[in-house]
């Protein structure tokens, strides 16, 4: 007799953690350190004490571990919510669970707590290889549920995994539809993350070459901008979060934090005026972002000498004002110690870009020329625009600049502004959003995390300070679409001048073409799908997206369509395949059974054939010559088809009567 | 008495599979039942939370795990109905048991498809179960154990045939009718001898003494036989194994009698009954059963012992 509640055996067990672990592994990329030894340690002693069951600790020493566990959470994140508490209570918790792993009930548990971390290792990387381990995983363990509901282990690894990936496949065509017709929503339920500093909130008070290109990954919504009257251009919507003037070679930052003041600074000769209203999504920092170049500071806020706008409180809860801003205007000379401030270099400037930026100089009889010439150096060179560049890391900007040659937004405002401040121009690092979309529902711009941008500004004499995108100069789709996000957008990565050095690198090109173009295509349709996708993609199919009926009808019939279309394949699959020799035989059997002479499960066909043969024997002479052409047709070697034929025609032509007398 | 009333009147509506006249029942489709189990809706619990995050953080790869968990959730609806529909189940055979014994119902279970079937539970209405795996127009024998409280006819009747596999997720069961009757035989007590008083039988061919001395025949090998009587020459010759049996031409005779019992509680008796049986049988003595109104004429073999006790079991049973 066998009960679900069975033991499990240890082996079943160690797959179990095996599976759990390797699940949630890829967190402790980013866990405290703490957190993952603990996580690790654990499960290496956990998995000794299944082949040593004395080394099993026991019901306090768990006690014990739980509070541990529960205290290294708080010790490290000072609080038990948000997402990054979050996930290390939650790996906490799973650790606890292997430790007692025992019956089927907590394979469950475990399993499901699984399943759950591999949804949260989302919110840290969305990458393609990531997505890929993570989907196997699902597969695995879903396969391990699978085992432990069997009566008798499998023989083979495969078996399991071979039926759950029946049951996968069958499963995601609902999984897409409902994938591509679930409301998206475009602002967050609640928010769990009080100021986490982690890049998906927003822009940070400092940049690194690679720090912007971490958030382009984000969908969440930056703000929103609703313009009165006229709409600007795209390569005018530049909106201007925070300046940075200072350098140690690796990062930029402001060393003193910038100052408001009640004077705003003087803006003149200004023109193409913009008025507009932004609906600010919670960034937990105090500056607030306008339309490159703000003339008024909204309530509550005040202008900085860079055209700041910094909030009296840190921007904790969405926040809505409204603002006129300018895209032609004049600024005023800065003071002394901001244009020693613009001038200033780290000391890890190389000779080569001395000696680059000494070639522009001797060329150009103004500032404006050596900008011009650093622009058309960025264009001609082999320079990529890659949202993953390789990681710099002696010496960031000239690494990029001379070798790697592959950055994003952020390596070219920051090696662009290092080379002006060495060519002696002041320049000094904007930081904030570029682009948009347009959202023609509602008639409203949406920022994103991803439209994330760094651009420079120049000062030249009589032209004051000046909007310079090097980007623009090398990737002049950046700005007028957005990267990935757009429908209609570039189907190829952003790449100019591949250097044609030969087959080999031109055949490496393309591989790199191939890659960049699957990473694009799997950002632009599963990373960065979005209700504007969504409503489009429902347009095309003629159904209205803002009925809510419409869609909730839609969607619960093509998931009955789809479950219904799957158990159609279930039944044709389980179905018992009978030859047509077979198939004739039951037609006679049923036949004779109507005549009261059924069948008996245990009969073949020969003792069938004889207990007809004496209790009819009126029929004996034909029943005989039908079973022996069955016997034949089914047992001897060679069948003709013209033989099985000739038996499905006597078959139907044999009309046994009731037995009268 | 009113509960039991409504719950027969529920039991009316409950859909079991239909049996044939060999009393073979087959799963159909309308007969199934299924209902999400505790884990089934723990994981949707789980899964409600995991599309709260992924809205929250509106993470698509979120949406996109989700989404096939819960394509898998209700796929595995469909594979679980699929995994009983379709099977047969029919009785085989079970062996009579004593009272208090343990009486093993042999079922056959049958797979008539091309799929394999896997955490085949039949359950019988005590609770006790039995499980198999079943490999594709394969058939395997179930024994779901259901123990013997009193003497008399135990029919296993109604059992339900239930499954959680693939993923444990869902429950699908159906109900069986299963027409398969033990013989319960009254618990043999435990002390009491059967009645020493014999009577001598005079042969017709003429008394020649007591004892064990004269051939009398052969039947077959039994454990416990002694080997000095076994029939080793013909064993030599290949018949098989066989034991010698010796008696007098006058054989000793016992009646096992139920008016020589004074307990005053009948199934007392019976149990009292049946030890005199079993001990004869294992003396080897002759003996007859008397109980009122039924009278079994001496016997010694195996047919006799079995004769004597179903006897014991059915007297006075009500039906």
């Amino acid at each position: 007799m066998k009960t679900q509640t069975d033991c499990i055996k240890p082996e079943i067990l160690r797959i179990v953690l095996i599976l759990a672990v390797m699940a949630t592994l890829p967190h402790t990329l980013h866990l405290p350190i703490m957190l993952s030894l603990f996580f690790i340690l654990l499960a290496i002693w956990r998995f000794i004490s299944l082949t040593i069951p004395q080394l099993s600790p026991g019901r306090f020493f768990l006690g014990l571990l739980t509070i541990t566990g529960v205290l290294l959470v708080y010790s490290q994140h000072q609080t038990l919510m948000g997402r990054d508490a979050g996930v290390s209570l939650l790996t906490i918790m799973l650790t606890l669970k292997l430790m007692e792993l025992r019956k089927q009930r907590d394979i469950y548990v475990a399993c499901f707590m699984s399943y759950f971390i591999i949804v949260t290792q989302f919110l840290f990387s969305q990458s393609f290889l990531l997505t890929l381990y993570l989907l196997c995983m699902v597969v695995c363990i879903t396969a391990l549920l699978l085992e432990i509901n069997r009566t008798i282990p499998s023989r083979r690894l495969l078996e399991p995994l071979k039926s759950t990936l029946t049951i996968t496949l069958q499963a995601i065509p609902i999984a897409a539809i409902l994938f591509l017709l679930f409301p998206r929503i475009s602002q967050p339920l609640w928010h769990l993350s009080f100021h986490t500093g982690s890049g998906l909130t927003g822009l940070d008070d400092r940049v690194s070459p690679g720090s912007i290109s971490q958030l382009i990954l984000s969908p969440a919504v930056a703000f929103r901008v609703k313009f009165f009257g006229q709409t600007p251009l795209p390569e005018e919507r530049y909106w201007r979060g925070l300046v940075l003037w200072d350098s140690d070679g690796f990062e930029w930052f402001n060393q003193t934090a910038p100052k408001p003041s009640n004077q705003p600074p003087g803006l003149q000769d200004t023109e193409k005026s913009y008025r507009y209203e932004i609906q600010l999504e919670p960034h937990y920092k105090k500056w607030l972002y306008s339309l490159d170049l703000p003339a008024t500071a909204p309530q509550g806020s005040r202008f900085t000498a860079d055209y700041l706008l910094i909030a009296n409180q840190s921007v904790n809860q969405p926040r809505k004002y409204q603002m006129v801003s300018h895209a032609g205007y004049l600024t005023e000379r800065p003071a002394q110690n901001a244009m020693q401030r613009a001038l200033a270099t780290p000391d890890n400037v190389t000779q080569r870009q001395i000696d680059l930026v000494e070639n522009w100089l001797r060329r150009s009889k103004n500032h404006a020329e050596v900008v011009r010439h650093a622009l058309n150096y960025f264009n001609t060179q082999p320079y990529v625009y890659t949202l993953a560049p390789p990681l710099y890391l002696s010496n960031p900007i000239d690494e990029f600049l001379f070798e790697g040659k592959e950055g994003f937004c952020e390596h070219y405002a920051i090696s662009f502004t290092q080379l002006m401040r060495t060519a002696g121009i002041p320049t000094r690092m904007v930081i904030g959003y570029q682009g948009g979309e347009y959202n023609p529902l509602g008639d409203y711009f949406i920022i994103r995390q991803s439209d994330a941008h760094a651009w420079t500004e120049v000062w030249l004499e009589s032209i004051g300070w000046t909007r310079i995108d090097p980007t623009a100069a090398v990737a002049p789709e950046r700005v007028r679409h957005a990267i990935q996000f757009d429908f209609s957008g570039i189907g190829s990565p952003v790449l100019f001048q591949i250097d044609g050095g030969g087959v080999l690198s031109s055949f490496l090109g393309h591989i790199d073409l191939v890659m960049d173009a699957a990473n694009l295509s799997w950002r632009r349709w599963i990373i960065g799908y979005n209700r504007q996708h969504q409503s489009s993609l429902l347009n095309n199919f003629g159904f209205d997206f803002t009925k809510g009926w419409e869609w909730a009808s839609l969607l619960a019939a093509l998931i009955g369509l789809l479950l219904l279309l799957t158990t159609v394949f279930i039944l044709l699959k389980g179905r018992l395949k009978v030859t047509p020799v077979v198939r004739s035989y039951h037609i006679l059997c049923n036949k004779l059974a109507r005549v009261g002479l059924p069948r008996r499960s245990s009969e073949g066909p020969l003792d069938f054939s004889k207990r007809v043969a004496s209790a009819r024997p009126d029929l004996s002479a034909q029943t005989q010559k039908l079973f022996g052409i069955y016997i034949r047709l089914r047992y001897a070697e060679a069948t003709p088809r013209t033989a099985m034929l000739e038996f499905k025609r006597l078959v139907r032509g044999f009309r046994p009567r009731k037995y009268s007398g | 008495m009113n509960l039991d009333k409504i719950r027969q009147w529920f039991r009316s509506f409950r859909r079991t599979a239909r049996t044939d006249r060999h009393g073979r029942a087959r799963i159909r489709a309308r007969s199934i039942y299924i209902m999400p189990t505790k884990q089934g809706v723990v994981l949707a619990l789980v899964l409600f939370l995991m599309l709260i995050g992924s809205v929250n953080y509106s993470s698509n790869l979120g949406y996109l795990v989700t989404f096939l968990l819960g394509g898998i959730w209700l796929t595995s609806i469909l594979h679980t109905w699929r995994n009983i529909l379709g099977l047969c189940l029919s009785p085989h055979h079970v062996t009579s048991v004593f009272a208090g014994q343990e009486a093993g119902f042999n079922l056959l279970l049958e797979n008539p498809s091309e799929l394999s079937r896997f955490g085949i539970f039949v359950t019988a209405k005590g609770g006790s179960s039995d499980a198999c795996d079943l490999a594709k127009r394969a058939s395997k024998q179930l024994i779901v154990p259901l123990t013997a409280t009193h003497r008399g006819a135990l029919t296993l009747g109604n059992v339900s045939i239930h499954s959680r596999y693939p993923l444990g997720l869902f429950h699908a069961w159906t109900y069986a009718h299963v027409e398969l009757t033990c013989l319960v035989y009254p618990a043999p007590s435990t002390q009491g001898e059967p009645p020493t008083e014999t009577r001598y039988n005079r042969s017709d061919a003429g008394d020649r003494g007591v004892g064990a001395d004269d051939f009398i025949g052969l039947r077959s090998f039994r454990y416990g036989d002694s080997p000095r009587h076994i029939d080793w020459k013909a064993m030599a010759r290949e018949r098989g194994l066989y034991t010698k049996l010796f008696g007098g031409d006058r054989n000793e005779q016992i009646s096992i009698d139920w008016d020589l019992l004074d307990d005053p509680d009948p199934e007392v008796r019976l149990s009292r009954l049946c030890r005199y049986v079993l001990l004869a049988h294992e003396r080897q003595l002759v003996y007859s059963l008397k109980l009122p109104g039924i009278t079994i004429p001496a016997g010694l073999d195996e047919a006799h012992k079995q004769r004597s006790l179903a006897t014991l079991a059915r007297f006075q049973v009500a039906s």
